[in-house]
């Protein structure tokens, strides 16, 4: 099988990342594509009572050219919140027994040529885990005693949030796979979507597919009268396939998180 | 294992504006202008495409380069949409099925037309289409078919009208399609070129391009289709005697292959190489608008060369560039063709 670009199956697009650029945010991201594809997010942080709060994340989607209610902005925006939902380690966010912080994520696709799902949840985990929250210098145990948290004045000593727990902190990401035939491509680009025969969407979280996993017509601008029902032997094909290769994924963004703070320079560019 | 994904960190442009380029000496030699740039302020000229007039003064409405014919001075877009010219060789895309004609995208600012006049049907060439010819449109051309075509005549709203009368136009297949910038094409003889490699392309000048396995009957002399001895036969009169329409099809092979066959839907078996080089000449062909060199014949072959060395990750942005600078080197060696 020879993918239009030569990619071997399992071989993503390239990419060109920058972070931290955003001042008035705590994390930001932005990843460009070859294809024109582009996106920026942005983490906010708020302090908030855990108990009058549903969720700790909220995320928000915007596609331009696209309306907030349009198909493929709410898919995205639901993906994603549910894929964080249930994978994102919550632990960290906690501050105190009452409090904790709660983020906002603000995802703005600029362009996109392809169906943006990864490109904004590979953005979202670069934001994510460069998301720098101020240092807590109150008592974290306010069981007894309600006391309002206090943080450190010091931007200079704020942490990561990847560093506010022990455990390896690592938010989930969405990959795009397609099935034609018998073949199952990671990534597929705007010329492939619209050949597929079928897409899977599949949430990837601590080395292992997880949920959400969905199928859904990637070339939702066109009518593409390809479209088939799946077969099931794709769909553990697939996961087979994530499981054996994503986890590279982490690698190479976790590398490129590490030249940008040998190299902090708060531009974009 | 090969890499799964390769990230970099945007390449910081260490270009700096110089004051050179600011200087009117610039300008002149280079002509190229900004939007509402004053071009001019001499009366004297005539404002052509891309210009408008305030009081005396020419002023520029896009971003290109001045050309000068004569008196009249017009702007050419650095970038933008095609405007069809007649005779151009353009690819395009089917998006609607009509009363007698198609709608085609050529990428200009409108959809081009096709009369179902200005298309060869199966069952010769020279006969009237009827109405069961209408009711059959969408078996010849349907909705997103790729086909090229040459510009036949462009109306005075700027619509471009297609025709498919010749064997080298009409419906494509066996091969893959991209765009480039429009800005990359130059006009030329002839646009459909066979390449090392089993490849031929198709390269519209509005800047779409077909990339397709070579057709063996196409790619070999007339007589080809005749069977070895009877060519053998017929070999030396064939040299000899006049005959009409030489060098392009006979009519007699025209009606022989407008068969239902010109408009199948079905590709042939393409082997694994050729699939291969087809994706290669893609990777090419993203290159040389990566870094905006113009496409030719000799470039793509050049470039398809340079990069049957580069195994792995040929859409590498790094590789890119590595192919452009090697075309280049390459070409002021062989004396800047």
């Amino acid at each position: 099988m020879y993918r239009p670009d030569l990619r071997s199956p399992h071989q993503f697009r390239l990419l060109e990342a920058k972070t931290g650029f955003l001042p008035g945010s705590n994390g930001s991201a932005r990843i460009r594509m070859t294809d024109g594809g582009e996106c920026i997010v942005s983490v906010k942080s708020k302090v908030v009572q855990r108990a009058q709060e549903s969720n700790l994340i909220e995320v928000d989607v915007d596609i331009s050219g696209l309306r907030d209610d349009s198909n493929l902005v709410t898919n995205i925006k639901y993906n994603l919140t549910t894929l964080l939902l249930q994978s994102f380690p919550f632990k960290c966010l906690h501050l105190t027994s009452r409090y904790s912080y709660k983020l906002y994520i603000d995802c703005i696709v600029i362009s996109h040529a392809s169906y943006p799902v990864t490109l904004v949840s590979l953005t979202t985990y670069l934001a994510l885990k460069t998301t720098r929250l101020p240092l807590l210098v109150s008592e974290t145990n306010d069981q007894d005693i309600e006391e309002l948290p206090t943080f450190s004045d010091d931007w200079d000593d704020s942490k990561l949030l990847a560093h506010m727990s022990d455990i390896q902190f690592r938010p989930p990401i969405l990959i795009t796979i397609g099935v034609v035939g018998s073949n199952i491509l990671l990534d597929p680009s705007t010329e492939e979507e619209q050949v597929l025969d079928n897409a899977i969407i599949a949430g990837f979280a601590d080395d292992a597919v997880t949920t959400p996993i969905i199928n859904m017509n990637l070339a939702y601008n066109s009518n593409n009268t390809q479209f088939k029902g799946l077969d099931n032997k794709a769909i553990t094909e697939s996961i087979a396939l994530c499981n054996k290769y994503c986890g590279a994924l982490f690698k190479a963004l976790d590398d490129l998180i590490d030249q940008d703070e040998d190299d902090i320079d708060g531009s974009i560019f | 294992m090969d890499s799964v994904i390769t990230i970099t960190r945007p390449v910081k442009s260490d270009y700096e504006f110089d004051d050179e380029f600011e200087s009117e000496d610039f300008k002149k030699e280079e002509g190229i202008v900004t939007p509402g740039e004053l071009v001019t302020d001499d009366p004297v000229w005539m404002k052509g495409h891309g210009t408008y007039f305030v009081g005396d003064s020419l002023y520029s409405s896009v971003a290109g380069q001045v050309s000068r014919v004569n008196r009249l001075l017009s702007v050419v877009p650095l970038r933008g949409r095609y405007a069809p010219e007649t005779g151009d060789h353009v690819v395009g895309r089917i998006t609607e099925v009509g009363s007698k004609r198609w709608k085609v995208d050529i990428g200009g600012k409108q959809d081009a037309i096709l009369m179902l006049g200005s298309v060869n049907l199966p069952g010769g060439v020279l006969r009237r289409k009827s109405e069961l010819d209408e009711l059959a449109m969408r078996s010849f051309l349907k909705e997103g078919d790729l086909l090229n075509a040459e510009v036949q005549s462009v109306y005075a709203s700027g619509v471009a009208s297609l025709h498919t009368r010749s064997l080298k136009y009409g419906k494509l297949r066996n091969g893959m399609f991209t765009k480039v910038p429009l800005g990359l094409i130059v006009k030329s003889k002839n646009h459909s070129w066979d390449m090392p490699g089993n490849v031929s392309t198709i390269v519209g000048v509005n800047g779409y391009i077909w990339l397709y396995q070579t057709n063996p009957t196409t790619a070999a002399p007339i007589g080809h289709m005749l069977g070895k001895t009877q060519a053998m036969v017929e070999g030396a009169s064939k040299h000899t005697s006049y005959q009409p329409g030489q060098g392009s099809v006979l009519i007699t092979r025209l009606e022989e292959e407008s068969s239902w066959e010109i408009y199948s839907d079905k590709n042939d078996i393409i082997n694994s190489r050729v699939r291969n080089n087809i994706a290669r000449y893609y990777n090419v062909l993203q290159a040389l608008s990566h870094s905006e060199l113009g496409i030719n014949q000799s470039r793509m072959i050049m470039g398809y060369e340079i990069s049957l060395t580069y195994e792995e990750e040929p859409s590498d942005m790094n590789v890119k560039e590595l192919i452009c600078q090697e075309i280049l080197r390459m070409e002021t060696m062989r004396g800047g063709q």
